[in-house]
């Protein structure tokens, strides 16, 4: 007569061949994998002649005492043996059907959606997040004149931070109007049209046609291409998008401009997202900072991506710069203002881990398809 | 600016180590942008090496001058240390004495500033020197930032020019002719070989440094060649001049050549720095025992510099700040970074620019200062208030968006392609004027602006064929240029299947029908009737191309690209890739769409009659035709017209059918068939009478 003891093993090494039964079933080709399936079920749990059954069968042989501990160690096994079963019965009908049912894993008819642009989708979300802090998103022309994109910035035709943009020039000047808005000019603080004699390098140039035109205060961003005479790399194309904002009333401090790029950055990179304000040189703001936000990819505990400096650059910002309200016409003892620019591409680039901003213009398919409608 | 980190510390004893004063300087506005840890080489206290040093080297932006110098970069270490600096003496050695322009009697030279507006200041010293290599504590610093070291003399202006930030230039004395020294303008056509070798031919209003018969250097920029200091050199007369930046500037760039000097002096050097950096040279001769000063300073002032002075208030700088900065912070910060304010009430101060600040004109530049060196971190996130409803956006965001969202729901993805392209690329498009020219195009594949944004979505599907994508659907957006003006323009291309591929069959390849039907759909969204004409751009294929009208004014085209133009742009005639193109101006498309909202036409209360009538007419009968004679002869019950399907039942025969579906619908009562049937009876009569029609 078996002792509990020795029944116990016999339940545990049961466990173990139904385990290598089960992966040989695995290992079977798949059209006789059915067939695999079915004996091993029978062999296991057949009624009379199952490996369990006969388990069961010793229930009888055990000193009372014994019976219901070892009849609760063989249901246990059942029931592992039995859910196993099911899985693999349940994978192998799967891949049959009933005659009268269509195919369901054949593919759908889909009608081809297109898929956006990634640059055109950071466009929009900045645009989303301004229009909803009460902003006026404002496009502007591409071909520009010196004034509106150089001499009323504050950066004259010998300043030296001319040299930090170097600039695409036409081989002769245009004398059309620039596109309608900004045509006429509808306030007498605006200037008579000039040859247009450049690519625009910045959307600032907008925000000076903008204030000509129109009175403080002013809650702008200007989105569009900008041209830069850069060569190609993985960084740089001759020509790329910016954004730039600007806000001017009375007031206006360098704090408000620290809360509004909080706003953005939690907005375009996830809540909890930090900014750091570093100081730096801009012709048209003072005092300027060039913004981080904490590393995206490692949270500011330093990775490749941030250089092991835990930030990454994303923009240029400042309060305008005294000599830029005079050359619109404002009053600098009137109202103050601020101004930020981010490229869209360093967005994009960071949004999606793009390591190579050429990518944006190529247009291959393969990398547009990776983006949604 | 490269510094090293042992040199550094001659003027500030910072405790950091180079790493972490990196950092915190970064944050203060001296960008780190490299570090290099080096051995640590000989110093000049003969102290023995040890440990390591570093190079850093901080990005200096354009407006800081005074840090393209060691003494510079001390000064921000120690504002943001709170710790003295030590400047290097002598600041006024007693055995210089100056001598003015007019009274120069006791030296052996005099100094005329004859372009007293560029050069104002020129200081100037005789020395009797012995030419020999520096020692090795001043060729290791030189070295670490990046000067080749070339004998002491010349070492030592160099160290002097890297230590204050003053350029400074040594010339043979025996090489000048005459005792006189003139700084001019340059006479047209002169030439001076320069120290690099070069033949230089300069031309006024460029500056140089000229003895009685020739240029010797020019001015800021470049020594002369002849006049340089050699082995045998016995004697020297040292420069230290200030050159309005502007005029270096300018000629730098004419002559191509940009040196440390150049560098310098077109930031704007201390233009009160120059006495300064003699009396530094004549000193450091002394102690390297290379030479002494055999006479007294000439410091030739045309014009004195007249330090600005500014008034500044503390409501100013939390006003522009946006933050609390305590009084004691302001003064402590500007006191530190040598500027002086003098208080001229309760927080409100006249402060003085030190020379060494070009930058600083306006409160506004010093609330930077403050702010900066108070810390952005301490900036609160606050708002600016909303006082009014922003102005509505430049309409034409909205505008396109309508178009992207019809071009993504037809499967077309969306492209971005760079408003240069190839002249070769644009001349199809340009319709015979020539587009708009870059004067300094980065390469001949960006030389001229696009007429056209077709150019680039061909180029996107002959880059996703060579690719091996066979089916392209692609649009962009963007900006047309012409010398008329700027225009917004929605440019599509399609090639390959008509739909996506599916496994139940009913492939076919792109035709003029679809890409007619997405103008179409367009024109639907904008909520006006396109209409298609025959007259084609010679891109197009005639005959499987349309103009677009809206109203009878053209806005754009559809249809098949000229092969040969496809093939010239890198899609090869031979895989039999027909490219169907539309291109819309959407200036034009949303002037003509109806103005305000569109309203909304009530349900019919009545039953609606539709009759299907198919005519057999001759296929090259225009079906617009034949629905404008339906229509007219349908009166006012027939409410529509769809063709929909059209056939050739004997072909060959040049007879087509086409079926149209008519709606007949009355507003006020329900139709009787009579009624319908003497419409459809009438409308035959009228096709047999115009287009000899038969019915079938
Ligand atoms: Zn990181």
């Amino acid at each position: 007569m078996p002792t509990l003891s020795e029944l116990v093993v016999r339940i545990a090494d049961d466990d173990a061949a139904f385990a290598t039964a089960l992966a040989a079933v695995d290992a079977t080709p798949a059209a006789a994998r059915a067939t695999a399936l079915d004996a091993l079920k029978i062999a296991w749990v057949g009624r009379k002649s199952g490996r369990i059954a006969d388990l069961m069968a010793l229930l009888p042989t055990l000193p009372p005492a014994d019976r219901k501990a070892f009849g609760q160690q063989v249901n246990a096994l059942k029931q592992r043996v039995e859910q196993a079963l099911a899985e693999r019965e349940a994978t192998v009908a799967a891949t049959r059907r009933p005659a009268h049912a269509v195919d369901l894993t054949l593919p759908g008819r889909a009608p081809l959606l297109g898929h956006r642009h990634p640059l055109s989708l950071v466009r929009e979300e900045v645009q989303q997040i301004f229009t909803r802090l009460g902003y006026q998103v404002l496009e502007g022309p591409e071909i520009e004149d010196d004034w509106h994109n150089f001499e009323a910035l504050n950066m004259h035709a010998d300043h030296p931070a001319r040299d930090m943009q170097d600039t695409l020039y036409l081989n002769e000047p245009l004398h059309a109007t620039p596109h309608a808005p900004w045509a006429a000019a509808s306030s007498a603080r605006a200037r008579a049209p000039q040859p247009l004699t450049l690519l625009r390098t910045h959307t600032s140039a907008m925000q000076i046609r903008y204030m000509e035109q129109h009175d403080p205060p002013v809650r702008l961003v200007a989105i569009g291409p900008v041209y830069r005479r850069d060569n190609l790399d993985l960084t740089h194309t001759p020509m790329f998008h910016q954004c730039e904002g600007l806000v001017v009333g009375k007031g206006i401090t360098l704090a408000h401009l620290k809360g509004t790029l909080l706003a953005m950055a939690e907005a375009l990179f996830g809540a909890g997202t930090d900014v750091r304000f570093r100081p730096s040189f801009f012709p048209y703001t003072e005092p300027s900072a060039e913004v981080d936000v904490r590393c995206i990819s490692c949270a500011g505990t330093g990775c490749a991506v941030c250089k092991h400096t835990g930030w990454l650059e994303i923009l240029g910002s400042g309060m305008v710069h005294p000599a830029v309200f005079e050359a619109v016409g404002y009053d600098p003892a009137e109202v103050t203002g601020f101004a930020f620019g981010m490229g869209i591409e360093r967005v994009a680039m960071l949004k999606w881990d793009v390591g190579d901003i050429r990518l944006f213009y190529e247009n291959d398919l393969r990398f547009l398809e990776q983006f949604s409608v | 600016m490269k510094v090293l980190y042992s040199w550094l510390r001659d003027y500030v004893s910072v405790p950091d180590g180079p790493a972490e004063l990196g950092r915190r300087l970064s944050l203060r506005g001296l960008a780190l942008e490299g570090l290099e840890p080096v051995a640590a080489g000989p110093a000049p206290d003969d102290a023995v090496p040890v440990g390591d040093d570093a190079v850093i080297d901080f990005d200096v932006t354009a407006n800081r001058p005074d840090c393209l110098s060691v003494v510079g970069i001390a000064r921000e270490v120690a504002a943001v240390y709170g710790l003295p600096l030590r400047m290097p003496g002598p600041e006024a050695p007693g055995h210089l004495r100056t001598a003015r322009m007019a009274g120069a009697d006791a030296a052996s030279f005099t100094v005329t500033l004859d372009a007293p507006d560029l050069c104002p200041r020129f200081a100037g010293a005789a020395a009797g020197v012995r030419v020999a290599p520096s020692p090795a504590w001043m060729q290791h610093r030189l070295q670490a930032l990046g000067v080749r070291p070339i004998s002491n003399v010349v070492d030592v202006t160099n160290y002097v020019m890297l230590e204050l930030g003053q350029p400074m230039h040594a010339f043979d004395h025996a090489r000048l002719a005459g005792d006189a020294i003139v700084v001019r303008q340059a006479r047209p056509g002169e030439t001076l070989v320069t120290l690099d070798g070069k033949t230089r031919t300069l031309a006024p209003p460029q500056l140089v440094v000229a003895d009685r018969d020739r240029a010797a250097a020019i001015g800021g920029v470049m020594g002369g060649l002849d006049s340089e200091v050699k082995d045998t050199t016995s004697r020297i007369v040292l420069e230290a001049a200030w050159w309005r930046p502007r005029s270096i500037r300018a000629t730098s760039k004419a002559l191509g050549l940009k040196t440390e000097a150049s560098t310098r002096f077109e930031r704007g050097a201390d233009p009160t720095g120059q006495a300064r950096a003699i009396a530094r040279a004549l000193a450091l001769l002394e102690i390297l025992g290379a030479g002494a000063a055999d006479g007294p300073l000439v410091d030739a002032v045309a014009i004195p510099h007249v330090a600005p002075a500014i008034a500044l208030t503390h409501a100013h700088v939390e006003g522009l700040l946006g933050m609390p900065v305590p009084v004691e912070a302001v003064e402590r910060i500007l006191h530190a970074l040598g500027f002086s304010a003098d208080a001229t009430g309760p927080g409100a101060w006249r402060v003085t620019v030190p020379g060494w600040r070009p930058d600083v004109t306006r409160p506004e530049d010093l609330i930077e200062e403050v702010g900066r060196h108070h810390g952005f971190e301490h900036l609160p996130a606050t708002f600016p208030p909303v006082l009014q409803a922003p102005p509505p956006s430049d309409p034409r965001i909205a505008r396109d968006a309508v178009a992207r969202r019809v071009m993504l729901a037809l499967g077309f993805s969306e492209a971005i392609s760079f408003a240069f392209i190839e002249a070769a690329a644009a001349e199809p498009f340009a319709a015979g004027a020539a587009p708009i020219a870059l004067a300094n195009p980065l390469s001949e594949t960006f030389a001229v602006m696009r007429p056209s944004v077709l150019p680039g979505v061909v180029d996107a599907v002959s880059h996703n064929r060579r690719h091996g994508r066979r089916d392209v659907r692609v649009f962009e957006i963007a900006t047309a240029f012409a010398a008329a003006g700027e225009r917004r323009s929605l440019a599509a291309a399609w090639t390959g299947a008509a739909g996506g591929d599916h496994w139940s069959g009913g492939r076919r390849d792109v035709d003029f029908f679809d890409i007619a039907g997405a103008v179409e759909q367009i024109g639907r969204a904008y909520g006006v009737a396109a209409t298609l004409a025959p007259d084609v751009p010679p891109y197009l294929v005639a005959g499987r191309a349309a103009a677009v009208a809206v109203d009878g004014a053209t806005v754009g085209v559809c249809g098949l690209l000229d092969p040969a133009v496809a093939e010239r742009r890198g899609i090869p005639r031979a895989d039999a890739a027909d490219v169907f193109v539309l291109e819309l101006a959407l200036d034009a498309l949303a002037t003509a769409a109806p103005p305000g909202a569109t309203r909304v036409t009530p349900l019919p209360r009545f039953p609606a009659v539709v009759r299907d009538l198919a005519l057999l007419v001759d296929d090259t009968l225009s079906a617009q035709s034949l629905r404008d004679t339906i229509r007219k002869a349908g009166g006012d019950s027939l409410i529509s017209v769809e063709l929909f399907d059209r056939f050739d039942p004997k072909k060959g025969d040049g007879k087509v059918s086409l079926a149209f579906r008519l709606t007949f619908q009355a507003p006020d009562r329900t139709l009787l068939d009579d009624e319908v049937q003497h419409s459809l009876v009438r409308i035959h009569q009228v096709a047999v009478a115009e287009h000899g029609a038969v019915r079938r």
